[in-house]
């Protein structure tokens, strides 16, 4: 059955400008070195440049850099002692090039709550998109996070 | 980097990968650098902060797995372009584990003149627990239409 879950539901679809960010090569680079991603196009800035693109390009997951960094609104959840990734859903719409800058909108799209073996967790659905500076849409993000109570050690 | 796939080369059933990954922690350091959101300790950096919040040690972050199971994809032929992405984490993963990412196809159609190839991804360990699964869609180039 479902739990009532204590929350500020006033966030619900409510879409907030979360950062503005410049795409530089060096961090395309960081992120090819920290996945360990050899793709050209996202890990050889003299290849991609001279590639039909002209410039390397961000990987598709590349937007991952910020989640942990967001300053995403405090929805006041009343519940739970950890939180962790649980789940992404990545759209790439149009590629991300170095030299781009990208604004991020962000808005609470679902909390919900289920009970199994572990117990109860919540779990907090964020939904983001990046435009860039041409105001095209290249990615949708949906990340949700599961807050739970810790197990025993 | 691979040959070039088309549509028409991919049947139900074919395999994709494998393709292996171990993360270290100098990995972990390089990725959360690129933002420097969290200088301090972190639950995927530091053995302490990392057994207070309930886990077992430092653990890579979610954003790195869903990084190398997105390679699996790009990587499987230049051809490729990912249309849509969706994991779930299973597991944590700890640094130094030995991963295994591999996919299988499931299906496959032509979406409004799209060639699309639907997939499932997986991440295992080496002894064959599942930290990420997940679902992709990626589209191919048609033969028929380059000729």
């Amino acid at each position: 059955m479902a739990e009532e879950i204590s929350y500020d539901r006033s966030l619900l679809g409510v879409e907030h400008h979360i950062g503005t960010f410049p795409i530089t090569a060096d961090m395309i680079l960081a992120f090819a070195a920290a996945t360990g991603e050899v793709h050209p196009l996202y890990s050889d800035a003299a290849y991609a440049n001279a590639s039909e693109h002209g410039a390397l390009l961000a990987p598709p997951t590349f937007s991952n850099i910020f989640v942990e960094g967001f300053r995403r609104p405090d929805i006041q959840l009343a519940f739970g002692e950890m939180t962790l990734f649980a789940n992404q859903a990545i759209e790439p719409l149009a590629p991300i090039k170095a030299g781009d800058t990208l604004e991020a909108r962000t808005k609470l799209q679902e909390v919900y709550a289920k009970t199994g073996r572990s117990g109860t967790m919540v779990f907090m659905v964020w939904e983001t998109s990046f435009m860039n500076q041409h105001g095209t849409t290249v990615l949708r993000v949906q990340d949700s996070f599961v807050r739970r109570n810790r197990g025993k050690q | 980097m691979n040959t070039a796939l088309y549509y028409e080369d991919i049947a139900i059933g074919d395999e994709i990968g494998p393709l292996e990954r171990t993360v270290t922690l100098e990995q972990v350091q390089t990725f959360l650098a690129i933002r420097s959101t969290r200088p301090g300790p972190t639950r995927f950096t530091d053995e302490a902060q990392a057994r207070s919040e309930g886990l077992p040690g430092p653990i890579v972050p979610g954003a790195v797995n869903t990084a190398m199971v997105a390679q699996l994809l790009t990587g499987w032929s230049p051809t490729i372009r990912l249309k849509k992405l969706e994991v779930s984490f299973r597991q944590v993963v700890r640094h130094n584990t030995l991963l295994e990412i591999k996919g299988v196809v499931t299906a496959k159609q032509v979406v409004d003149q799209e060639p699309q190839v639907e997939c499932d991804v997986f991440m295992e360990n080496d002894e064959g627990a599942v930290h990420v699964m997940g679902h992709a869609i990626v589209v191919l180039p048609m033969r028929s239409r380059e000729s």
